[in-house]
């Protein structure tokens, strides 16, 4: 059996129409962030000038042994599930919010290392780029997320649950 | 009988429209936001985080258009089906890997936590895209003429 001609004519006009959808909606955001202001570009700032270093997890750990404060970029949901052992929660969100408090701790550490996700790598630069930002000379981001850390058996924390 | 068909076409194209719409508004004003959204997730690569995030956001927003207007409803359907499959699945991802963040689906727009909650929202939200391809409709439709109510009929 056969499709008929209508109906092969219905579906390619489908798929055609989904792929004008696709042109358009490609052409038309990328005009939108060439003109206005809130256009963004391929990558962000903060990876496309990064004024951090790139540390792997063997650094970073190193890094923690003499004294380094280990933040965790993620967010606090991320954070109060699971989490490095010893890092402090800084997330981009509420950045500016949350930098008062952890100041004093993060200025007194010889060096801080920033960890998030993997792949975007996109909440550590962010936090590692503002820390640099307001003059901390050592902000490292460990490449790898806490599913690395726990494969290397590293120590994590997580909440206890109350058994029954 | 035919009235009533059309008439949930109508509502099922107004109501898609309108998400659509909606949830495109402020990803398309703020990228920049969205773009960090669409980075939690942690699936695509950093270089692809941004152009993929502005052609989604802009993909909802041209969808929700033509479904508002009624102009190639089917293929726009097609796109919001496809688009809310892929929602749900990434929302079951969200709730097995424990993801304890806001899912971006509406930025600015209160919070809506990524998770099995929010991946049954989204397959709800299919089911019109699905009336929709099997009947787009042609009430209040610039793409009556192209678009026939007739049922779509696959066969082999």
């Amino acid at each position: 059996m056969g499709e008929s001609p209508l109906t092969r004519e219905r579906s390619s006009y489908v798929l055609l129409s989904c792929m004008v959808m696709i042109i358009v909606a490609a052409a038309a955001g990328l005009v939108f962030n060439l003109l206005t202001p809130q256009g963004i570009g391929w990558l962000p700032s903060h990876m496309a000038e990064p004024q951090w270093q790139a540390v792997d997890l063997v650094q970073a750990v190193e890094l923690q042994k003499e004294g380094a404060v280990l933040v965790d970029a993620r967010d606090p949901g991320d954070y109060k599930s699971e989490r490095a052992a010893g890092a402090v929660n800084l997330y981009p969100e509420e950045i500016k919010l949350l930098w008062p408090l952890l100041e004093p701790t993060l200025r007194e550490a010889p060096a801080v290392v920033v960890y998030g996700r993997y792949l975007s790598r996109w909440p550590a630069a962010q936090v590692a780029q503002f820390l640099r930002g307001q003059g901390l000379p050592k902000v490292y981001v460990m490449q790898g997320g806490l599913t690395d850390w726990k494969r290397a058996g590293l120590p994590v924390k997580s909440p206890r649950r109350n058994r029954p | 009988m035919r009235s009533l068909g059309e008439l949930i076409s109508l509502a099922c194209r107004l109501f898609l429209a309108g998400l659509f719409l909606w949830a495109a508004h402020d990803k398309v004003w703020d990228s920049a936001t969205f773009a960090a959204a669409v980075a939690r997730y942690d699936l695509i690569p950093l270089g692809l985080v941004n152009p993929g995030s502005v052609l989604l956001a802009w993909l909802e927003l041209v969808v929700g258009l033509c479904l508002l207007v009624g102009l190639a409803t089917r293929a726009a359907a097609l796109w919001a089906a496809l688009l809310l499959a892929f929602f749900t699945g990434l929302m079951i991802y969200a709730g097995f890997t424990g993801a304890g963040f806001d899912c971006g689906c509406f930025p600015g727009q209160g919070d809506h936590p990524a998770g099995f909650q929010a991946a049954l929202r989204d397959a709800l939200m299919g089911l019109p895209a699905l009336w929709l391809l099997v009947l787009p409709g042609r009430w209040l439709s610039l793409g009556r003429r192209r678009e026939r109510p007739e049922r779509l009929t696959l066969s082999v």
